[in-house]
């Protein structure tokens, strides 16, 4: 295998430990949050109740908020922290201050809205939707979580510019580039509810406005809902297209492809929010019926990146000898973990983007919409796609900033570990979908709704989640005891941070690729474009606001 | 000459290691996945609604 000369090159170490600061939080929102998730799967087979009065929107927020925004926000800018780090020879002391600056910011606003969660001061799930309101420190403890994380990213901002000034005319590295698009998309969308949250629920909760506009405030949400999710999927994305190829030892199907795919994510994934209301009063259908258009553009990416990542397999297995229409695909490395745990995330992608497409289709929404089908659809992308991705870089991340080995026991229990995972959630996403598709609804307590018949139908489906959630929890344990043994215990050694190249060196990437002025002046059309005439409408033709409810019990 | 010479050549099967045969057929099954799920969704609701 062609090793370049760029193989010994390390993350800094200053740098690593602001990366290894953010990968403890995380995987200890993994650990706790994995837990809750739990606990749900048994509450929900009906046949088991949770202890001590703690409810089960409690524990429904803790698993969303550790899972969807700690795990997640954290694995993400420490992952993006560290690759930019390793692609431009690393942060300056400026950045690097503005980097750890981010992560206390956003460390301790976590802390505020966990406290608020145990405390039974803001059980309203992960979606905080109004009007179901939370204590404000809640709300405020989101606020440093957002500012903080605009802080974290801005550290990766500041290195990426300072790079592109010692190297004018030349394309940045690929995967900073990536992140960089990452924290820009992270940071147009976080506007929303940064909007909505200062300007709505904080004044709310806070006693100093009584009401709040309850479309309002589920818009400006969903501007922000929806590009969370890609902000989740691009880093996976920056492994499966930079950091794969060279694990198999193969080389980039194109750089420009990879490039233009994540300017277009950048483009299409903000004005789209619209498709998670299709089914809401108060928002004029054409301009649903144009975001519904602009959600399926982001289908054009994805299938590029599909095509992409066969290509890459396909080239290197028949740079082996490979023969036959699917030859190649036996000859992928399948005893290496870095390889086949995100492997079989991008594969979960498959049913996971299908499902993806129905869900943003006007008429099938109908079908789905708030059922449990949705949840079994972002356990697909979210919880299978791309937290394995995750798992499988850490598997080789933690090491190399530890200074550590991936030993061939721990290589070992990480496939283990990967099929666990896919196997527990076979089950319990499986049967989500299955019970989605019979009405079953999501974000509920109850299981058996007093004896009803149709409820009756949904409960072995039930019980397959709650299989599937208890095989998910031994798969978090395996993953836990991995990240451990990689971060403490690991026999001391080098493990290499893989980056791969283009197979073809001689097509540069164009540079209009780097126009910021350009990409994000059409990703600011694309949003007024979609928002501004249907947003003045949902404000001048608004009912009367709403009140605030706590519908969950209080300790 | 150069006609006879032409005849003579013979057709040689020669797997070109570029191909990318395999990808296209593995998008195309992609594709059809793709179909297949939104056409019996489409019909469930359909019926349904």
């Amino acid at each position: 295998m062609a090793n370049s000369t760029t193989a010994k090159v390390k993350v800094d170490p200053r740098d690593a430990k602001l990366s290894m600061a953010h990968f403890f939080v995380a995987f200890s929102a993994l650990a706790l949050g994995g837990l809750m998730g739990l606990l749900q799967t048994l509450v929900r087979s009906g046949k088991w109740e949770l202890p001590w009065g703690i409810d089960y929107y409690q524990i429904l927020t803790v698993h969303g908020v550790l899972m969807g925004l700690v795990l997640t926000t954290f694995f993400i800018m420490g992952f993006q922290y560290a690759a930019v780090s390793r692609t431009t020879g690393g942060h300056s002391n400026a950045a690097r201050r503005t980097g750890w600056i981010g992560f206390w910011i956003m460390l301790v606003g976590t802390l505020m809205a966990a406290t608020m969660v145990l405390l039974k001061e803001a059980s309203v799930l992960y979606t905080f939707y109004a009007p179901l309101k939370a204590h404000w420190i809640f709300y405020l403890g989101l606020t440093f979580v957002i500012v903080g994380s605009w802080i974290d990213g801005a550290a990766q901002i500041m290195t990426y510019a300072k790079w592109r000034k010692n190297n004018p005319g030349q394309p940045s590295p690929l995967l900073s580039f990536m992140a960089v698009i990452n924290t820009v998309m992270w940071i147009i969308a976080t506007l929303g509810v940064a909007a909505t949250v200062l300007f709505q629920l904080l004044p709310w909760s806070l006693g100093l406005v009584d009401t709040v506009d309850v479309l309002v405030s589920r818009t400006l949400f969903w501007y922000f809902g929806h590009p969370l999710v890609y902000f989740w999927l691009l880093p996976a994305y920056m492994c499966w297209y930079a950091i794969i190829p060279k694990i198999i030892g193969g080389k980039i199907f194109s750089d420009s492809l990879a490039r233009l795919s994540f300017i277009l994510f950048l483009l299409f994934s903000i004005p789209v929010g619209f498709h998670h209301q299709l089914t809401e009063p108060g928002i004029d259908p054409a301009w649903k019926f144009l975001q519904v258009i602009l959600t399926f553009m982001v289908i054009i990416p994805s299938l590029m990146t599909a095509f992409s990542l066969f290509a890459t397999f396909e080239r290197y297995g028949r740079s082996k000898g490979a023969t036959g229409l699917f030859g190649w695909f036996k000859v992928l490395p399948w005893g290496d973990a870095r390889f086949t745990v995100p492997f079989i995330g991008m594969a979960s992608f498959i049913p996971a983007g299908a499902g993806g497409i129905i869900n943003a289709s006007n008429q099938m929404d109908q079908v789905v919409h708030n059922t449990i089908w949705v949840t079994g659809h972002f356990h697909l992308t979210a919880a299978t796609s791309v937290v394995l991705t995750f798992f499988g870089i850490s598997y080789w991340l933690v090491p190399h900033l530890t200074g550590r080995k991936l030993t061939k026991a721990m290589n070992k229990l990480g496939i283990i570990q990967a099929w666990v995972w896919f196997i527990g959630m076979a089950f319990m996403s499986g049967a989500m979908h299955f019970q989605g598709l019979l009405g079953g609804p999501r974000r509920s307590a109850f299981s058996t709704y007093g004896g009803s018949k149709q409820a009756a139908e949904w409960i072995p489906y039930q019980i397959a989640q709650a299989v599937g959630g208890t095989i998910l929890f031994i798969g978090i344990i395996l993953v836990i005891i991995i990240f451990i043994n990689l971060a403490f215990f690991a026999p001391k050694g080098e493990e290499e941070f893989p980056v791969a190249v283009a197979e073809n060196l001689e097509e540069k990437a164009p540079m209009v690729f780097e126009n910021w002025k350009l990409w994000l002046g059409i990703a600011a059309a694309l949003i007024l474009f979609a928002y501004t005439i249907p947003f003045i409408d949902i404000i001048q033709n608004a009912p009367p606001g709403s009140k605030g409810f706590q519908t969950w019990s209080k300790w | 000459m150069a006609k006879a010479e032409l005849k003579t050549n013979q057709k040689t099967e020669i797997e070109n290691s570029s191909s990318l045969k395999g990808t296209l057929a593995s998008v195309f099954l992609l594709g059809a996945f793709i179909v297949v799920t939104w056409v019996s969704v489409y019909y469930l609701f359909v019926e349904r609604f």
